[in-house]
C-alpha cells in the first residue's frame, strides 16, 4: 500500500532517480534522497524494529538521526539509524535482534512476564544455586540487543571504507546550521572569521526545512547568503561530537567520497553552539505503540519525504507546531482529531500492538485511528554546552531546561533555540549579534567577554512530561515510567543512581530525547521540584561515533635501521622491539653464535642508544649519572657504567667512550635511548644548570654494527682506512675515531658484550649499508655471516652479561644485579647514592646469580620460579638458554640474598609442574669468566 | 525491614503488585559515631559491612560527599583478577575473588560476577617472558593462570588478528580462567543494602571538610551537614586521597590521576573473555547487554578533573581495532573518567597511621574494584581488633618509610 | 586537550610535553636522613588545585619548563623557566 504524497514544495526526494533495496530480503522502491525510514513508510511499512527487553513492536518516534525505533543492520554495518541515513541502490537492510522475524518475534512472549521482571529484576534473582548462574547468564545474553559485528559479517576494509583525520583552525566554529546557525556563520564570516558550520542533518535549514511558506522563503534567503559569503565552510552529515578542553571541537563527517567517514579535530577560537531544540516524547501508556510520533517526525516525512504516515489521526498539541502538524496532515489528506493540551486535553492511552487502532482521551472519549501525534514540548540541546561547564537551569516558564550562559567560558557561545524562543526573524538576530561577537572574541588573543547578545524571549510552554498513566521513558531501553517510580521507592532518590538502576538514559539514544522526562519523573516520585532535582551530566561523544573514524588511520611508527632491506630480503625473522623490529635470526641462531665463537659474525646493533656529548663538565654529568667513577677516562677510552634512579633502582647500562678532550659518545640500552636522553637534560636543565654539557641524541645518525669473533680483528683490518687495530694500538675498551671502507666520520670502540673479541662500528647512518656489505664480502674467506638478537643472547648468556629489564626489573638495585663492584659510595653525589649506601645488606632484597641446572641440559623457562628448602618462591630464573659452547643449560637468576651464596641448592618449579635441582654459580660467566678471549 | 530477594519474592510482587521496601534508609545524621568511614564506594561500604557482619560493630556511619558508587565504584570497567606478579599480591586478591564467587547469595543480591576468562596479550618476547613470571607465581601459589600460545588466543577469541604480520603480533598471552567482570553498581548496591540491613548509618551528600585530631588521636570530623565526634576515622576516598589525608595531617605516597573508559553501542555477544594488552594500552570485555566496555592506561598527566579527551577515544580506537579490525564499524556510545589514587609501587596503602584512630584503606590506582571485599574485610578486622591482620602487612604505609616496596611494579613497569 | 604555553614555542597540545610532576626540593644527598630522603622519592602533596610542576617540551624546544596549573579543572598559567634553577 503506497503511503506516498504527491509532490510537496519543500520534498528533498529526487523523483526522477527511482531506485530499490531490500528489507529483511524483500525488494522496495524508494527515490534519491530518502532515507531507509522514509522509503519503507512510503510503502507503508510501520513496524521498523523490536524493543529491548519486551521485544514490544517499535516505529517511527522522531524519523530523525535520534530515532530509536529505527536501528537497523545495513550490509555489515550494524545499529545504523535508519531514519537519517540515505536509502542507496542496492542496500541490504535487516531488522536487528529479532527471530525468527520481525513481525513474529518469539521474545515477545517476555511482554507476558512484564510484571515479573520490574526494572534491576535481575539484581533480585538468580542468586543462588551459584552453580546454575553461569546458565542464567547465557540466557541473559541473549538478550543484548543490537546488530552484529564480527569476521564473517565485515568485509576487510576496501577502498571506500578507510577513515581518515582533518585538522582544522577556524576562527569560529558553528554548531547547527539552522537559521540562527547561518545567520551566526554569515557575520562571522563577513566580519572577517574564517568559519566552520557544521549540520548533522543532510542540509542546512533546521526546522525551517519541513515548515510553512514562509519558513521555506526565509529558508532558501538564508542558504543564497551563506552560499554568497565567503569564508564559510559547510560541512552536513556532519556532527559535532564533544567539545574538550583548550576548546578543541571533534566533528564526524560522513557521505564523503573515498572516505567512509572522517574525524576533523577543530581548534576553534569560538564555539557558537545553535544546536537548537529537540521535541519531547510524552509519556502515557502505548506511548511506544507503532504510529505514535512526534509532531516533528510527521511534518519531516510528509513535507520533506512526501510520506503520508496515517490516514486517521489524533494530535494532542501544546504548542504551534503540534497546530501546524495538523494542518500540514489535513493537507495531505489525513482525517485529524486535535486535542489542544494548552485547554486541558490529554492522551491517556494509545490502543494496538502493530499499529495504533484508537487513543483515549483524558475526557473519557476514545478515537479510532491509526497515527497519534504528540507535541507537547522541547528540550534545549545543552549537551555541547554542559561539556564546556555549563549547569543548564530549569526554566519553569518555558517547561525546559535552559543554559546558564554566565557559566560558559568566553570561547563558547550559545545561539537560537537552545537559549529562547522567538520568530525566524527573532531567532536571526539573535544569531547575528551572536555571530558578530563571536567574531570579536576570535580577533582577540586574550579573550575578554563582552557584550553578550540581548536575549531572546522565552515563551510560556505548558509543562507536560508524563500524563495520568505510565508509559515508555527510554525507548531504546525499555525503561517505563513505572520503573522509574520503583527505583525511587527502593531508594534510588537521586537521579543519577536511578538511571543506573533502570538503565535510563543509557542506551543508543544517550538519553537525547528522554533524560528531562527521567528528572521530571523522578521529581514527580520524591515529591521534589524538577529544579531541584537536577539535571544529568553529558559526557562526549554526541552522537555514536564508530571506532573506524575515531582510529583513522594506523598510527604506529616503526623504526629500522639503514640496514633493514638487506636483512629483509636475506631471510631474517623479524622481533618487534619496542619501536624497532630487528632482525631475530636468519634461519639457525645456534650456528649463527658458533661462527661467532669459532670465527666472525656481524650483527646490527643500530637501535642501541647513542647520545653525543660535548662541553667541559661532560665528566661530571657522568660522574653524577653513572654509578662509578668517571673523571679519570682518559680521551681514547670507553667504559662500561650502570645508572640507577634516586631509589637505587638500577635503569640503565652502556658503555661511553671519550672520543676527544671534551667531546663524548653515551650508549645506552635500545628501549633506554630516549628516556635516559630525558633523563641526562633534566638533571642538566634542573639541578644543575650552571654545568656546561650539549646532550645530543644521535641514535638514528649512526648505523651500528657489532663485529664480533676471534676472526673480528682481522675482519676489521680489511676495511678501515686510517685505524691501527693491532691489539697493542687498539687495546680492550677503547675508542678510535677515523675511516672505514671510506666512510669517514666513524666511531669505532673495542667492547665486548658477546664475551668475543669485538668491535663496534658507529658509521654515518647513510653508509650503513655499504659498510656493512663491504664487512660480508671482505670476511668472505674468514667465514663472515650475519647473526640475530637471538644468538646474540645466547652469547651474552654464555659469558653472564646482564640485560637490564631482563635479568633485573623495576625494584632491582644495583648491588640486586650483582653490580656492587661497580658503585663508588666515596664519590661525593651520584644518583641513586643515598639508597645505594643504606641497602644492600647481606640478607636484604634479592640478587643476581649464575645457576647451573641438573640435569645439566635442562633448560627451565624464563620466569621459572625458585623455591627454597620450605618450598616457598626464593627467586625466579630470569635469562635461559642452551649453550652450544657448553652443551649444557646457562642460567642467570634473581634469587633471596641469603641463598646467593656459591654452592646453594634451590629447587627449580618447571613450567609444567615438575621440578628440578640447581645450584648457585661460582661466577654469572660460564663461558670464559677471565675474560681472556675479550682481550685477545 | 528489608525483605529477602529471590526469584519467588518477584513472583509475588508482580502478582500483588506490591511495592519494595528501600535498599537502604535515610536516617539523621547522628552526633557522634564510635566508627566514621570516609568514602561510600565498594571499599568504605564493604569494610561497614563487614564491621557489623564479622565484627558486631554496627553503629558505623559511612559518609560519601556524593551519591554511593558516585567516585570509582561507578566509573570503573570492573574487571576481576587474581593472576598479580607477587605472592603477596595474588594471595590477597584471590581472597577478594573468592568473596566474589560467594557475595550473590552472602548479601542477597545479584552483582552477575561473570566468570569468563581472562586473557593479557604479549606482543614481545619482553611481555611473554613476564607472563610467564606471573604464571608460574600464580600456579605456585595455586591461583589457574597459564601461558598459552596465538593458536589458542585465536580460539578463545576469534575476532583477534593473530597474524605474524601484525604491527605487534600476538605471539602468546596469560590465560587466567578464574577472571571475570562483574556488574560494578551491584556490587556497591549489595554492600549497601546488607550494611543498612545491619545498622550502618548511610550518608550521602555529606562531605567531610576537616578531621579532629588532639593530643595525637582523632577525635571527630567536620562535615557540610555539621560535626560528628568519633574515635576512628577510615579514609576511603581513593583518588581524593590525599585531601582528606591531608585534613588529618599524614602526608600520603598517592598522586590522582585521570583514568578513562568508554562503551559502545551493543552488538549480539561474541567476545566471551576479557582481553587486555599492555604494550597497546588497551583492554575491553562486553557486558551482557553487548556493549564492548574499553579501558586505557590512565592520562599523562596527574589531575582531579574527569573531563576526558578526545585523543583518548583515537587512541583507544585505534588499538582496538589493531586486535581485533573488524571491529571498525561498531560505535562507541560514551566516555568517561575516573579517578585514581596511583601509588609508586602499584600496591595499596592499608591500615593504622602515626594518627591514633586514623586508619588508611586508599592506593588503589586502577586496580582496586577487584580489591574491595578483601580489603574491607582486613580493614574492618584491622578497625576492630587493632591488630593488622598478615594478608594486608605488606601494605602498610611505613614501607615507604623504610624503602620496602612491594615488587607489584615488577609487572608493571618492565617496559622494555 | 590542553595547551600549554611553552616560553619558547608559544602555546602547544600538552602531547608534545612530558609530564615531569610536582616542584619538589631535593634533599642534600650528603646529610639526608632515610625518612627525609624517602619523603622526598615518594610523598606527594597531591594539591587539588593549583600546582606548580614541570613539564618537559619533547616536541618541541626540547627545554624544561616550570608551569601552574589548577588540577581540578587543568587551567595553566605560565611560570618561570625551568633554567632558573629547581625551584621549591
Ligand atoms: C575508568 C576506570 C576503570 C577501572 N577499572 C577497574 C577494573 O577493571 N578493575 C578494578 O579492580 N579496578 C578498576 N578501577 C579502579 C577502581 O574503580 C577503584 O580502585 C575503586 O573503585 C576504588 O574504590 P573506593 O571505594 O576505594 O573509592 P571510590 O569508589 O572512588 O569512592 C570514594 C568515595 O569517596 C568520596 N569522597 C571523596 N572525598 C570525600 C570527602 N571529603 N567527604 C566525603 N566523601 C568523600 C567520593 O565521593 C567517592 O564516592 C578503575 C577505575 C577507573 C576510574
Ligand atoms: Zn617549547
Amino acid at each position: 500500500m503506497s503511503m506516498r504524497l504527491g509532490p510537496r514544495v519543500g520534498e528533498v526526494i529526487d523523483r526522477d532517480e527511482p531506485l530499490s533495496f531490500t528489507w529483511n530480503g524483500r525488494t522496495y522502491p524508494g527515490y534519491a534522497g530518502d532515507t531507509i525510514a522514509s522509503a519503507l513508510a512510503a510503502c507503508g511499512v510501520r513496524v521498523f524494529s523490536r524493543s529491548f527487553k519486551y521485544h514490544r513492536p517499535r516505529g517511527l518516534l522522531t524519523a530523525s538521526h535520534l530515532d530509536p525505533g529505527c536501528m537497523v543492520q545495513v550490509d555489515d554495518e550494524p545499529n545504523v539509524r535508519g531514519a537519517h541515513r540515505r536509502v542507496r541502490p542496492g542496500m541490504d537492510v535487516r531488522s536487528q535482534d529479532t527471530w525468527p522475524t520481525l513481525s513474529f518475534d518469539v521474545k515477545a512472549a517476555n511482554e507476558l512476564a512484564r510484571r515479573m521482571l520490574p526494572a534491576g529484576f535481575y539484581y533480585k534473582t538468580f542468586m543462588s544455586p551459584g552453580w546454575l548462574w553461569p546458565a542464567y547468564e547465557r540466557v541473559l545474553e541473549r538478550f543484548a540487543h543490537g546488530g552484529v559485528v564480527g569476521p564473517g559479517k565485515v568485509s576487510a576494509l576496501d577502498g571506500n571504507e578507510r577513515y581518515d583525520k582533518r585538522h582544522a583552525h577556524p576562527d569560529v566554529l558553528v554548531a547547527g546550521g539552522g537559521p540562527a546557525g547561518m545567520a551566526a556563520a554569515v557575520t562571522a564570516a563577513r566580519s572577517g572569521c574564517s568559519v566552520m558550520l557544521v549540520e548533522e542533518e543532510l542540509e542546512l535549514g533546521g526546522h525551517l526545512r519541513w515548515g510553512d511558506d514562509v519558513d521555506l522563503t526565509a529558508l532558501s534567503e538564508l542558504r543564497g547568503r551563506v552560499a554568497a559569503t565567503p569564508g564559510i565552510e559547510v560541512l552536513t552529515d556532519a556532527v559535532v561530537l564533544g567539545r574538550y578542553d583548550g576548546n578543541e571541537i571533534s566533528v564526524l563527517q560522513r557521505g564523503l567520497p573515498h572516505v567512509a567517514e572522517r574525524l576533523v579535530k577543530a581548534r576553534a577560537r569560538t564555539l557558537v553552539a545553535a544546536p537548537g531544540l529537540i521535541e519531547r516524547p510524552y509519556v502515557f501508556a502505548g506511548n511506544d505503540v507503532p504510529g505514535v510520533m512526534l509532531s516533528t517526525a510527521v511534518r519531516r516525512l510528509v513535507n520533506l519525504h512526501a510520506v503520508k504516515p496515517g490516514d486517521r489521526a489524533v494530535v494532542l498539541t501544546a504548542n504551534a507546531d503540534g497546530d501546524a502538524t495538523a494542518l500540514d496532515l489535513e493537507r495531505a489528506g489525513v482525517e485529524v482529531t486535535r486535542v489542544d493540551a494548552r485547554r486541558g486535553g490529554d492522551v491517556t492511552r494509545a490502543l494496538g500492538r502493530g499499529r495504533v487502532r484508537a487513543v483515549e482521551l483524558g475526557d473519557g472519549r476514545r478515537v479510532e485511528c491509526d497515527l497519534l501525534v504528540t507535541a507537547t514540548g522541547w528540550t534545549s540541546a545543552v549537551s555541547l554546552l554542559t561539556m564546556a561547564g555549563d549547569q543548564p537551569r530549569y526554566d519553569d516558564t518555558a517547561a525546559r531546561f535552559r543554559p546558564d550562559a554566565s557559566r560558559l567560558p568566553s570561547d563558547v557561545m550559545a545561539t537560537g533555540g537552545v537559549v529562547g524562543d522567538g520568530s525566524c526573524a527573532q531567532l536571526v538576530a539573535h544569531g547575528e549579534a551572536t555571530g558578530r561577537e563571536a567574531a570579536r572574541r576570535s580577533a582577540q588573543s586574550s579573550v575578554t567577554a563582552s557584550a553578550a547578545p540581548p536575549p531572546l524571549p522565552v515563551e510560556p510552554h505548558p509543562a507536560l512530561f508524563r500524563g495520568r498513566t505510565h508509559g515508555m521513558v527510554d525507548f531504546s531501553e525499555d525503561v517505563s515510567s513505572k520503573d522509574l517510580f520503583t527505583a525511587v521507592e527502593e531508594g534510588f532518590r537521586c537521579p543519577e543512581l536511578a538511571k543506573r538502576y533502570t538503565t535510563a538514559t543509557m542506551g543508543p539514544a544517550q538519553g537525547k530525547l528522554e533524560s528531562v522526562n527521567v528528572v521530571a519523573i523522578i521529581a514527580e516520585a520524591t515529591g521534589a521540584a524538577i529544579a531541584e532535582t537536577g539535571t544529568t551530566t553529558w559526557r562526549p561523544p554526541y552522537a555514536p561515533v564508530s571506532l573506524g573514524a575515531l582510529a583513522g588511520r594506523l598510527r604506529e611508527p616503526t623504526r629500522l635501521s639503514p640496514l633493514a632491506s638487506w636483512h629483509h630480503s636475506h631471510g631474517a625473522a623479524p622481533l618487534v622491539a619496542g619501536a624497532w623490529i630487528r632482525p631475530d635470526h636468519y634461519g639457525d641462531p645456534v650456528a649463527e653464535a658458533a661462527s661467532v665463537r669459532d670465527g666472525v659474525g656481524i650483527i646490527d646493533v643500530t637501535p642501541i642508544g647513542k647520545i653525543d656529548l660535548r662541553g667541559p663538565d661532560v665528566s661530571r654529568l657522568l660522574n653524577l649519572v653513572y654509578v662509578n667513577k668517571w673523571s679519570k677516562l682518559e680521551v681514547g677510552r670507553v667504559r662500561y657504567g650502570v645508572m640507577c634512579g634516586e631509589d637505587g633502582v638500577v635503569i640503565d647500562d652502556g658503555v661511553t667512550g671519550r672520543l676527544a678532550e671534551d667531546r663524548y659518545l653515551m650508549s645506552t640500552t635500545s628501549s633506554g635511548a630516549v628516556t635516559v636522553w630525558e633523563w641526562l637534560e633534566s638533571w642538566l636543565q634542573t639541578e644543575r644548570p650552571q654545568w656546561r654539557v650539549h646532550a645530543t641524541p644521535v641514535t638514528t645518525s649512526y648505523a651500528s654494527i657489532n663485529v664480533a669473533g676471534p676472526r673480528s680483528r682481522d675482519l676489521l683490518a680489511r676495511v678501515v682506512d686510517d685505524v691501527d687495530v693491532a691489539p697493542e694500538a687498539f687495546p680492550y675498551m677503547h675508542v678510535r675515531t677515523g675511516r672505514l671502507a671510506g666512510v669517514p666520520g666513524c666511531v669505532v670502540w673495542r667492547i665486548g658484550f658477546t664475551g668475543e673479541l669485538s668491535f663496534e662500528l658507529h658509521v654515518p647512518a647513510g653508509y650503513g649499508l655499504h659498510v656493512w656489505e663491504r664487512l660480508l664480502e671482505a670476511g668472505r674467506d674468514l667465514g663472515v655471516r650475519p647473526f640475530g638478537v637471538e644468538a646474540q643472547r645466547i652469547l651474552r648468556l654464555e659469558k653472564g652479561h646482564l640485560i637490564v629489564g631482563q635479568d633485573t626489573d623495576a625494584t632491582t638495585k644495583a648491588y640486586g644485579a650483582a653490580l656492587d663492584g661497580l658503585v663508588k659510595l666515596d664519590k661525593d653525589d651520584f644518583v641513586g647514592r643515598p639508597e645505594l649506601s643504606w641497602g644492600g645488606q647481606p640478607g636484604d632484597g634479592q640478587r643476581l646469580v649464575g645457576l647451573r641446572m641438573s640435569p645439566d641440559s635442562l633448560v627451565p623457562a624464563e620466569g621459572s620460579q625458585l623455591l627454597d628448602h620450605r618450598g616457598l618462591i626464593c627467586g625466579r630464573v630470569t635469562s635461559s638458554r642452551l649453550s652450544p659452547a657448553l652443551g649444557r643449560a646457562v642460567c642467570l637468576a634473581q634469587v633471596e640474598a641469603a641463598l646467593a651464596e656459591p654452592g646453594r641448592q634451590v629447587t627449580v618449579r618447571l613450567v609444567d609442574g615438575g621440578t628440578a635441582r640447581a645450584a648457585v654459580t661460582e661466577q654469572l660467566a660460564q663461558v670464559d669468566p677471565e675474560g681472556v678471549r675479550l682481550r685477545a | 525491614m528489608a525483605e529477602a530477594y529471590s526469584a519467588l519474592a518477584l513472583l509475588r510482587h508482580g502478582v500483588t503488585g506490591r511495592s519494595w521496601t528501600p535498599m537502604w534508609r535515610e536516617r539523621p545524621l547522628e552526633r557522634g559515631y564510635p566508627v566514621v568511614i570516609i568514602g561510600g564506594g565498594v571499599h568504605g561500604l564493604a569494610t561497614a559491612y563487614y564491621l557489623a557482619a564479622n565484627h558486631g560493630v554496627t553503629n558505623v556511619a559511612v559518609l560519601d560527599k556524593g551519591y554511593l558508587g558516585g567516585g570509582g565504584s561507578g566509573r570503573n570497567t570492573a574487571i576481576l583478577r587474581s593472576n598479580y606478579l607477587t605472592v603477596e599480591g595474588v594471595r590477597f586478591y584471590d581472597r577478594s575473588l573468592e568473596l566474589y564467587r560467594g557475595m550473590a547469595s552472602a548479601l542477597n543480591f545479584n552483582v552477575m560476577f561473570s566468570r569468563r576468562g581472562h586473557l593479557t596479550l604479549a606482543h614481545s618476547d619482553t611481555s611473554l617472558r613476564t607472563m610467564r613470571w606471573r604464571a608460574e607465581v600464580n600456579k605456585a601459589s595455586g591461583v589457574d593462570s597459564e601461558v598459552i600460545g596465538p593458536d589458542e588466543v585465536k580460539r578463545l577469541v576469534p575476532e583477534m588478528d593473530t597474524s605474524a604480520t601484525a604491527r605487534y603480533p600476538v605471539l602468546g598471552a596469560l590465560h587466567h580462567p578464574p577472571g571475570g567482570i562483574v556488574r560494578h553498581d551491584a556490587v556497591v548496591w549489595g554492600y549497601a543494602r546488607a550494611a543498612d540491613r545491619l545498622g550502618v548509618h548511610l550518608h550521602q551528600h555529606t562531605e567531610v571538610t576537616g578531621i579532629e585530631v588532639s593530643g595525637g588521636r582523632v577525635t571527630g570530623v567536620r562535615t557540610n551537614r555539621g560535626p560528628i565526634a568519633t574515635p576512628v576515622v577510615l579514609n576511603a576516598t581513593a583518588g581524593w586521597a590525599s585531601t582528606v589525608s591531608d585534613m588529618a595531617g599524614v602526608p600520603l605516597p598517592v598522586q590522582t590521576f585521570p583514568l578513562q573508559a568508554a562503551v559502545t553501542e551493543p552488538v549480539k555477544p561474541f567476545l566471551r573473555t576479557v582481553v587486555v594488552s599492555g604494550t597497546l594500552h588497551v583492554y575491553v570485555s562486553q557486558t551482557a547487554r553487548g556493549e564492548l566496555v574499553f579501558g586505557a592506561s590512565v592520562d599523562p598527566f596527574a589531575s582531579y578533573s574527569t573531563r576526558g579527551s578526545l585523543e583518548f577515544t583515537e587512541g583507544l580506537a585505534g588499538h582496538v581495532l589493531q586486535l581485533m579490525p573488524s571491529l571498525a564499524k561498531l560505535r562507541l556510545l560514551r566516555q568517561w573518567a575516573g579517578l585514581c589514587d596511583m601509588t609508586p609501587d602499584f600496591a595499596p596503602v592499608m591500615g593504622a597511621t602515626d594518627v591514633a584512630g586514623f586508619f588508611l584503606d586508599v592506593g588503589w590506582g586502577t586496580y582496586g574494584f577487584k580489591a574491595g571485599p578483601v580489603a574491607g574485610e582486613a580493614m574492618a578486622e584491622c578497625i576492630a581488633t587493632g591488630q593488622t591482620p598478615e594478608i594486608i602487612s605488606a601494605f602498610g604505609l611505613d614501607r615507604f618509610a623504610q624503602g620496602r616496596l612491594v615488587g607489584e611494579k615488577g609487572a608493571a613497569a618492565v617496559g622494555h | 586537550m590542553i595547551l600549554l604555553p611553552c616560553p619558547w614555542c608559544g602555546p602547544r597540545d600538552a602531547d608534545e610535553f612530558g609530564y615531569a610532576g610536582e616542584i619538589r626540593p631535593r634533599p642534600d644527598p650528603s646529610t639526608t636522613t632515610p625518612a627525609e630522603w624517602r619523603g622526598y622519592l615518594y610523598l606527594r602533596r597531591n594539591t587539588a588545585g593549583w600546582t606548580r610542576e614541570r613539564w618537559f617540551h619533547r616536541m618541541g624546544c626540547r627545554r624544561y619548563l616550570v608551569l601552574e596549573r589548577d588540577t581540578t579543572n587543568n587551567d595553566v598559567r605560565p611560570s618561570t623557566d625551568a633554567s632558573s634553577g629547581s625551584g621549591s
